[in-house]
C-alpha cells in the first residue's frame, strides 16, 4: 500500500512538472504587441537595422501610419499598423 | 587687399568666441546628460547613419591586412563553426527556425540576424568576432579563442544563409566537441557562456 501511494506521489509530482515545463516555455512566447511608445521604438530600432529595399519602406510607412492613429488615440488601428510593420521586418 | 592689425584681431576675437561658445555647448551636453543611452530608445537616423558609417570604415580600414585561410568552404570549418556559433552567437545573431529570443529584441543596435546574409567580407566578419565592437553588445571572442577557430565560425557564417532549420540542426548536432580545449587554457567549458 505505502509503495502504491508513492508511486501515486511520485506519478503526480511528475505530471505537475511535466505540466509547468511548458507553461514556462510558453511564457516566453508571449510577446504581446501593444500601441505603446516602448513598442514603437522598439520597432524603429528594428527597421533601422533593416538593410534598404521594399520591406523596409513597407516598413516605415507603416510605422508612420502607426503613429498617426496612436496619436489620435485610435489604439486598434495602431495595432493593425505595427503588425503589418512587424510582417515586414520579419520577412 | 591687405590685412590690418585691427581686422586681425578681430578674426582672432570671433575664432576664440566661437571656439568657446562650442566647448560651452559641448560641456552643457555632457554634463547636462542631454544624451539619451537607454537602449530602448533608438537614435536618430542622422546619428544611426554617422556611427553606422564610422563602425563600418573603421572595420575595413582596420581588415586590410588580413589573410583569409582559402579554406573557408571545408566541409570540417564549417561544422565547427557551427558548433561554436550555437553556443556563442546564436542568443543574439539566431539561426534558422529560431524565433527572435529576448535578448535579440533587446539589444540596442540590432545585432544582425546572419540567415539573412551579411554584406560583410570574410576578412570584416573575422576582424568582428575578433576584436568585437565597442558598445554594440558584441564582446572580443580573441580574448579566449585562437585564430583558427574564428576562421571556423567565418566559415560557418558563409554557409548559414543557406540552411534550413533541419539542416542548422543536423550540423550543429554533427560539430566536433572542442569548444572547451579551445578556450584559454583549456579550462573554460560551456557553462561559462
Amino acid at each position: 500500500m505505502r509503495n502504491i501511494l508513492t508511486a501515486l506521489a511520485g506519478a503526480l509530482a511528475s505530471a505537475m512538472l511535466a505540466g509547468s515545463v511548458p507553461g514556462s516555455a510558453t511564457a516566453h512566447e508571449q510577446h504581446r504587441m501593444e500601441c505603446s511608445e516602448t513598442a514603437i521604438h522598439a520597432m524603429h530600432a528594428d527597421i533601422q537595422a533593416m538593410g534598404d529595399g521594399e520591406a523596409k519602406t513597407t516598413a516605415t510607412k507603416e510605422m508612420d501610419m502607426a503613429e498617426t492613429m496612436m496619436a489620435k488615440k485610435d489604439m486598434d488601428a495602431c495595432m493593425t499598423h505595427m503588425h503589418k510593420a512587424m510582417e515586414a521586418i520579419e520577412k | 587687399m591687405t590685412d590690418s592689425p585691427t581686422s586681425r584681431r578681430h578674426w582672432l576675437f570671433a575664432t576664440v568666441a566661437a571656439v568657446a561658445l562650442l566647448c560651452a555647448i559641448a560641456a552643457t551636453s555632457l554634463y547636462g546628460g542631454i544624451f539619451n543611452v537607454a537602449a530602448d530608445v533608438p537614435h536618430s537616423n542622422a546619428v544611426y547613419w554617422l556611427l553606422e558609417t564610422m563602425r563600418e570604415r573603421s572595420i575595413a580600414v582596420r581588415t586590410a591586412g588580413i589573410v583569409v585561410p582559402d579554406d573557408l568552404t571545408d566541409a570540417k570549418r564549417i561544422a565547427s563553426g557551427g558548433g561554436q556559433y550555437a553556443e556563442m552567437c546564436s542568443l543574439c545573431h539566431l539561426a534558422p527556425g529560431m524565433k527572435r529570443t529576448e535578448i535579440a529584441r533587446g539589444l540596442y543596435p540590432r545585432a544582425p540576424e546572419f540567415k539573412r546574409g551579411s554584406h560583410l567580407t570574410p576578412a570584416e566578419q573575422f576582424w568582428v568576432i575578433k576584436h568585437g565592437i565597442k558598445m554594440t553588445g558584441m564582446p572580443a571572442w580573441g580574448v579566449t579563442h585562437d585564430d583558427e577557430v574564428l576562421w571556423d565560425v567565418v566559415a560557418f557564417l558563409r554557409k548559414l544563409p543557406e540552411l534550413t532549420p533541419e539542416q542548422y540542426r543536423s550540423l550543429v548536432e554533427s560539430a566536433p566537441k572542442t569548444h572547451g580545449e579551445s578556450m584559454e587554457g583549456g579550462q573554460m567549458d560551456h557553462m561559462n557562456h
